[in-house]
Order: C-alpha cells, then sequence, then structure tokens
C-alpha cells in the first residue's frame, strides 16, 4: 500500500495514534535519541541517526524480569513481571536499525523464545526513514547486506520527497499505523515511486567505506583465533564497552537481583545490558577468565559477528550502523580491522 | 504454571552435608519441589539456582535422574550465590530452573567399561553420571574411579567412595604426601598413568580445573584412548541458560545450550577459550 504525507500533516498523524507510545527522534545537545513525545513531534530535517537505536524500545537497557517477597511466608512468591501489553511505534527508524531488529530477532527466538523481548516487539511498528544521505561518514551498510532504503524489519517506510513523504506499508503493523492515520495521507503521484526509488539509490552511493573482501571475511577470520592481530589491534582499548553498547545488533545481558527491602526480603530480578568488553563479563568466580584481557575481547567481538553469528544464523551481526567507530574514544575502527585480516599474514 | 523459563520453581533444601571445610568449602544439598513443581533432566545437565536477593548461579546436578525424590548438588562456596547456598540451613527456599544444556550420551555407551576421572569440585557432574551408571549397573563393563583432590580433607564423596571401593576400583590421590595416606601421592593426570585404565571398549569420563582436564586428555591419550572416547563437561560463567545472554560461549558454541557435555573429539576442534 502506498501513500504520501505532507510533512506539516505528520503531528496530525501521531495525534490519530493515542493508543500508541509514540517515539521520535529528539534532538539535545547536538545529539538525536527515540524519545515518547506524545503527538508532538515531528522528525527533524537535520536527523542523521540516534545515538541509541530502536534496541532500546524492544530490549530495554533495564528490566525487571521478576519480584519476590517473602513476607509471612517461609517460601518466598515469586512474581513474573511481563512488560505491559503497549503498542509502541516508532518513527525514523534507519534501515541499519531496523535490520538489526531482525538479527535480535534470531538471537531472542528459537527453543528458549525469550517471553519479554517477544511481548515488546509484537507490540512495536517501526517506520523506517530511508536515508536521503548517509547519516554519517562512517557509515558502512552496503558492505554487509543493506542499504540506506533497506526495508528488512519495517513495518512502513517513509522517504523524504521534499515537502512529503512518500509511505510504503509493508506489514499488518503497519498498516494499523497507517489506516489510524486516515486521511492525513494522501495518495501519490505517478512518478513518486520512482523519485523515491531514486532517493535510496543515490544515497547508496555516497556510502563512502567499504569493508574490503567482505565475501571472504568469515573464511579469513577462521584461522585467525590466536593471531597476534588481536594483540595489536586491541592496545588502546579502554574497555569502556561503548561499541556494544551501542550496537544495535549487540544483544549481551546481565540479570542481577536488587533488594528493595532486606527483611521481610523484597526484590526484583533485573536484567540490564552487559557487555563483552569488561573484564568481569566471562569471569568465573574462581578467578579464572577465558577470556582475560583486551585482545581476547576484541576478537569476541570481531568474531562474534563475522564468524560465530554466521555459523549459528547464517547473517552476519553487523548492519554498517558505524556507531561502533563514531563513539570508540581511541579510535578502533570495525571497518579498519576487517581490512587488516583480510591482508593479515597467517 | 508459567512457561517462562525465567521464573525458578522453588525447592526447599532436606539436606545438608558439609563436604569440605575451609578456604574450599563444599556442602551437597538436597532439594525438593514445592508446589508439586517436577523437573526431568539427563545426566549432564545443570539447573541455574536462585538465593533470592543474592541471584543465580549454574550448578551440576550431582544426583542421577534414577533418584526422584530429590535433586542434589554439590557446591564449593565460591561467589556471592555459593557462599549465600552455603549459610542458608534445612528448610531453606531455593529457586531451581532449567534443567539446561546437553547430556552424556550413555545410550551409546552401553557394554562398555567406564572410566571416572575427577579432580576436586569436579567431581559433581560426574557424580551423576557415575550412579546413573552404577543404577543401570547391567548396561555397562566395567566401573572405574580416579579421584583426587589437593589435601585428604579436600575429597568430596570421601565416605560414599571408600564404601565403593570395596565394589569396584576406586582410586583416591592427593597432591602431596600426607602422614597416614596409603593411595597415590601425585596429581590426577599421574595417577591415571600410573593405573594404566585399558582403552578396549572404554569410554574415559573427566571433569576437573581446565588445567587437570588438559593433562588428563594427554595422560588417556598416550594410553591409546581415541578422542572419540574421551568425555569431559565444560563450566563458564552464565546468566541465561539459554544461549543469549552471551558470556558462555566456546567460539560459536554456547556452552549452556549446546554443551557442557563434549567428547573431546568436539571441543578441540573449537578454540581454546574455556
Amino acid at each position: 500500500m502506498e501513500k504520501t504525507l505532507k510533512k506539516d500533516a505528520f503531528a496530525e498523524w501521531l495525534k490519530k495514534l493515542p493508543s500508541y507510545d509514540v517515539y521520535v527522534p529528539v534532538e539535545d545537545d547536538g545529539r538525536f535519541n527515540y524519545e515518547i513525545v506524545g503527538n508532538a513531534g515531528a522528525i527533524d530535517e537535520s536527523f542523521t541517526n540516534a545515538v541509541v537505536g530502536p534496541k532500546k524500545v524492544v530490549f530495554p537497557q533495564r528490566e525487571v524480569l521478576l519480584r519476590f517477597n517473602s513476607t509471612n511466608e517461609k517460601a518466598p512468591e515469586v512474581e513474573e513481571v511481563l512488560p505491559e501489553e503497549k503498542p509502541a511505534v516508532v518513527f525514523g527508524v534507519r534501515p541499519c536499525d531496523a535490520r538489526a531488529v531482525t538479527l535480535t530477532d534470531k538471537v531472542f527466538g528459537g527453543d528458549f523464545a525469550d517471553p519479554y523481548y517477544w511481548r515488546r516487539r509484537n507490540n512495536t511498528t517501526l517506520i523506517g526513514l530511508v536515508c536521503t544521505e548517509p547519516p554519517s561518514a562512517n557509515c558502512f551498510c552496503t558492505s554487509v547486506g543493506g542499504s540506506p532504503a533497506g526495508k528488512d524489519g519495517l513495518d512502513v517506510v517513509l522517504t523524504s520527497l521534499g515537502d512529503r513523504y512518500y509511505v510504503e506499508t509493508l506489514t499488518t503493523r503497519g498498516e494499523k499505523v497507517v489506516s489510524d492515520g486516515g486521511k492525513v495521507f494522501g495518495e501519490p503521484a505517478a512518478d513518486d515511486k520512482k523519485a523515491a526509488e531514486k532517493v535510496g539509490t543515490e544515497a547508496a552511493a555516497k556510502v563512502e567505506r567499504q569493508v574490503e573482501g567482505v565475501n571472504d571475511l568469515t573464511e579469513n577470520l577462521r584461522d585467525m583465533f590466536d593471531s597476534p592481530f588481536w594483540d595489536e589491534e586491541s592496545l588502546s582499548c579502554i574497555r569502556c564497552g561503548i561499541c556494544t553498547y551501542l550496537c544495535p545488533t549487540c544483544h549481551c545481558f546481565d540479570i542481577n537481583d536488587e533488594v528493595l527491602v532486606p527483611v521481610p526480603l523484597t526484590g526484583e530480578r533485573v536484567r540490564t545490558w552487559d557487555n563483552c568488553q569488561f573484564p568481569d563479563f566471562t569471569m568465573h568466580s574462581s578467578g579464572h577468565n577465558p577470556r582475560p584481557n583486551r585482545a581476547s575481547r576484541l576478537r569476541q567481538r570481531i568474531l562474534h559477528k563475522f564468524r560465530y553469528f554466521v555459523e549459528n544464523f547464517g547473517d552476519y551481526q553487523c548492519t554498517g550502523c558505524g556507531r561502533c567507530i563514531i563513539y570508540c574514544p581511541v579510535g578502533i575502527d570495525i571497518v579498519d580491522v576487517l581490512d587488516k585480516t583480510a591482508a593479515y599474514e597467517r | 504454571m508459567s512457561d517462562n523459563t525465567y521464573i525458578p520453581k522453588l525447592a526447599e533444601i532436606i539436606d545438608i552435608n558439609e563436604e569440605v571445610g575451609g578456604a574450599r568449602a563444599v556442602k551437597t544439598f538436597k532439594t525438593v519441589f514445592l508446589n508439586g513443581d517436577r523437573f526431568s533432566f539427563l545426566p549432564g545437565q545443570c539447573a541455574m539456582l536462585s538465593v533470592f536477593g543474592k541471584g543465580e548461579s549454574m550448578i551440576s546436578i550431582s544426583s542421577s535422574p534414577l533418584v526422584e525424590d530429590y535433586l542434589q548438588f554439590s557446591i564449593m562456596k565460591m561467589g556471592r550465590v555459593t557462599s549465600a547456598l552455603h549459610e542458608m540451613e534445612t528448610g531453606a527456599v531455593i529457586g531451581v530452573r532449567g534443567p539446561y544444556g546437553n547430556n552424556f550420551p550413555m545410550d551409546e555407551w552401553k557394554g562398555k567399561n567406564l572410566i571416572f576421572i575427577s579432580g576436586g569440585i569436579g567431581i559433581a557432574p560426574v557424580w551423576c553420571v557415575f550412579q546413573t551408571a552404577l543404577g543401570n549397573r547391567g548396561d555397562y563393563g566395567d566401573i572405574t574411579f580416579v579421584y583426587g583432590a589437593r589435601t585428604s580433607a579436600d575429597l568430596v564423596y570421601r565416605e560414599e567412595m571408600e564404601k565403593l571401593a570395596k565394589e569396584l576400583p576406586v582410586h583416591l590421590s592427593i597432591d602431596v604426601e600426607e602422614p597416614g595416606w596409603a593411595e597415590f601421592v601425585g596429581f590426577v593426570p599421574q595417577n591415571v598413568t600410573d593405573k594404566k585404565p585399558s582403552p578396549k571398549d572404554a569410554i574415559a569420563v573427566t571433569c576437573g580445573p581446565p588445567i587437570m582436564i588438559k593433562f588428563v586428555i594427554e595422560a588417556l591419550k598416550e594410553l591409546g584412548f581415541e578422542d572419540e572416547q574421551i568425555y569431559t563437561t565444560v563450566e563458564n560463567k552464565m546468566k541465561c541458560g539459554i544461549g543469549k545472554c552471551g558470556r558462555c560461549n566456546i567460539g560459536g558454541h554456547y556452552v549452556c545450550n549446546d554443551g557442557p557435555v563434549y567428547s573431546w573429539a568436539e571441543l578441540k576442534k573449537l578454540p581454546q577459550e574455556y
């Protein structure tokens, strides 16, 4: 289903979605993030990409899994705490980040489908925004199977055509959000479809960074486990973990108990994002650590994304958003690292 | 009942046996489920135990599935959760979720001689397989146990071992000489070399500290064991137990899900990262 939407009617559309948590990229101090804005939003024309992708909507940084309560009884009461059945709609999702959600879907699916993730995921509608320009100089989506106009994971795609959006609805969830908008949409003109396609094609041509030999990557990485390469590349790492926190595909988490009242014991079991770049991520209680240094942790990040994930799920666990390059305080650059693996003497 | 795997079932501790005291204390806990919950598992699988307010820890199930009355866990006091467990008394209630992971392929071992080799608290996962083999004694050939610890006071299941020594070969060892110790003195791999178990129609099951496992495998290979005849079980830090939290992997394998049980033929193909 194709429609058009005048940009000045965008806020009208949001008003038609009162039952949803409506997320729109909001600028603060020069950076964008998806925030719940009620019905008072528009997508800023200067929007590039959010610091934290829509991952945070389907897999929040902190969430309660259960509560325990020992009042009066010998045995604690354990109460499952699933997320509320509240629909959410995220506007302005970049194709790399939507595709990333299809990758976290794989992790949280399978034999042990994660009930917390899926409760949110099934309630979340992703409204994409085709990149008219690569949002950053470090974008490399086209190297890892994506594109500035990619549709994977999106429910609706918006393409900016001057003062209006070309609106393509891809899924049933998307249809609901568009049909709720009712008359805010217009009918596309004859050449809108072509014009929209051209936006994506032109943006793709402007993606400057490419991973060399990306097709051989998994094979190249197969022989590199014991290479001194990882020592060389990880020397500057300060273990801050921003590469993986901000990665839209990274899904690792910790589970801890938080005590609210010590006696009688009442508290919550909480899941939080965790990070493979932290030394204690893998450290046994004995002190033994299978990944005891920066080299082994960088190796884990790269091999997980470009080898293990391929073996387990048939895809790179990277969508080329460039965040890990942009935000790394010491300049560790995943594209450079991958390029070097292609050339590395084994 | 919720099918949410993160929600533990409640279980009462019905018995606690102090196996080892001191800095590396080990206690054996027997638990029964409350609320009519059940749990069926296979030898080698693990359970995620909760001490509410402290957290969770993945622990090998030491009792055999043939025992239906309780689950048994032998636990070294080590981190936050296991220390809290060691403070608990009979009647206390913990959480148990699982079972998780794969199992020892005991059906494939029928008719074979079984050699169990473990060190220290590494006996915990092996004990389940061993007890299951004893319970189905007719299915297997000779059963031998090689077990060692740093000192005689660090031996877990010592009483049980001494009783069993009357029925089958039990070869104990301690790392350094002690007055009154009549059995082997030295490391577990050296005891294996000393006792020379035959690889003919045999399966060896080993668990202990990583360094012990490494040298036990070398000792077994020297004796002529093939990679496919050697099984071990791997431990890594775990939070979810279902292959999602991302930390227990060895290469692309999540130990919680794809392991913890591996033949050496399988394990040697993976990166040495455990």
